[in-house]
């Protein structure tokens, strides 16, 4: 009974005050003291990890090689195309004095840490990695991987912090498809998966199409995530007669459930607000 | 229960906890993921009995909040009902019984899966009541494939008691 006591004052006193106070500290310099012992069942972990990546490799490498083969051809074409239109577009930028808002990666430094846990329950999919404010990391600073949007950051400890997962019941992420340039936002559907929601059903958006992040719109809103960071592919998208938008299903491009390290785009002076 | 053996459970907890948090939670079958701590502290609650469960779930709890820098307390609260409640079922019936870890595991995945349920819904909380029910099977699946090696180290580690050492309140019906 006194543990159960002990356990519903710790819960009410860690919920009325999540991000500061004399216990989120505590909480901060347990998770200091726990940090090695993460990184060691990590790092005997990762021999099999590895092993099981090589052979799960080797089963799909071949049917891997033509589809990428196939897509550098495409994108080689599309490199070219776009390498001509971004020198247009600095020019008439330029001419007209267009002034642009904070756009990924442009006006943000990385800072790279170390995954040491994540929780994936359905509850919350969270991950703690190896940086804090020590780094320069703030609270909802976004946060990606090398192939894309992986979350925000919910919560920043002195050595430790926090990163919310993009498939997370509480994350909610602007986005815009760059083929059609339908908006909406991204996050977890019914069945589970990532969905593009609130897109108007006369638009026409594929599968395939990719969505990156919308940045922020109106100046007096400003968004926590900057335009262009990469967050998928759409998979699947239709319209039915019951629901008032376009059902989009999308793939994101981070693999969210393997991931051991994370970069935090931390704003410059120029783009803080 | 000797101080000798708090030791040992403590370590074993531990272990497990950080073992969890590190590497277990990023296993993904069907959406779920063994849980390697839930089956320590069962085994634990069935060869010590409530008072270690109890203890051994509240402190498991931490390290795992802690861990994950999640709501402190949260976690604490469903391991220490769960390693409680086992560990009465272990003392009041045959704890020698071979069926006892498996059945104590599919009860407590799904009696743990609700606890944290429930826990977030008065919390006002993310409760997906919907994503919880799809990973049950694959969750309850996962954790009686892992019992039996996890139940026959903690076994060996912690020596069943004898009779006489075995609660008094309560009386022994297998």
């Amino acid at each position: 009974m006194a543990l159960v006591l002990v356990s519903l004052t710790l819960l009410t006193i860690s919920f009325r005050s999540p991000t500061s106070g004399a216990l989120h500290d505590l909480q901060g310099a347990g998770s200091t003291v726990l940090r090695p012992f993460q990184i060691a069942a990590s790092r005997v972990a990762q021999p099999f990890r590895d092993a099981y990546d090589y052979f799960d490799g080797l089963a799909t490498a071949k049917s891997e090689n033509a589809k990428l083969r196939s897509e550098v051809e495409f994108w080689r074409s599309e490199a070219l195309l776009n390498a001509v239109a971004a020198r247009q577009e600095k020019a008439i930028a330029r001419e007209l004095h267009y002034r642009a808002g904070a756009t990924f990666p442009n006006g943000y430094r990385a800072v790279t840490a170390r995954v040491i846990s994540s929780s994936a329950s359905p509850f919350a999919r969270t991950l703690v990695i190896t940086a804090g404010s020590a780094e320069g990391i703030r609270n909802r600073a976004p946060v990606v991987s090398g192939d894309g949007l992986v979350g925000l950051v919910s919560n920043v400890y002195s050595q430790t912090a926090v990163v919310r997962l993009l498939t997370d019941t509480q994350s909610v992420v602007p986005a815009v498809d760059v083929q059609t340039n339908a908006s909406g936002v991204v996050r977890q559907g019914s069945a589970g998966g990532l969905i593009l929601d609130e897109v108007n059903k006369q638009l026409a958006v594929k599968a395939g199409n990719q969505l990156v992040t919308q940045g922020t719109i109106d100046p007096n809103y400003p968004d926590l995530y900057p335009f262009g960071i990469p967050i998928g592919r759409v998979t699947h998208a239709h319209a039915t007669d019951t629901s008032s938008f376009l059902v989009v299903e999308l793939q994101p491009y981070a693999n969210l459930s393997s991931l051991q390290a994370v970069s935090v785009l931390v704003a410059t002076k120029k783009h803080r607000k | 229960m000797s101080l000798w053996d708090g030791v040992k459970i403590a370590v074993l907890l531990f272990v497990a906890a950080v073992a969890q948090v590190s590497v277990f939670s990023q296993i993904d079958v069907f959406g779920a993921a063994p849980d390697l701590l839930l089956v320590t502290l069962v085994a634990v609650s069935l060869l010590r009995g409530s008072v270690a469960g109890a203890c051994g779930g509240f402190f498991a709890g931490l390290v795992v909040d802690t861990g994950t820098l999640g709501t402190l307390g949260l976690t604490s609260l469903v391991l220490t009902l769960a390693g409680f409640w086992i560990g009465r079922y272990g003392e009041t019936t045959g704890r020698d019984r071979a069926h006892a870890p498996y059945l104590s595991i599919a009860v407590v995945t799904v009696l743990y899966e609700f606890g944290l349920l429930v826990v977030h819904f008065v919390l006002g909380e993310s409760a997906p009541a919907g994503a919880v029910f799809a990973s049950l099977l694959p969750a309850v699946i996962l954790n009686l494939v892992v019992t039996g090696p996890v139940y026959a180290i903690v076994r060996r580690l912690l020596r069943p008691q004898a009779p006489a050492e075995l609660s008094a309140e309560v009386q022994l019906l297998g």
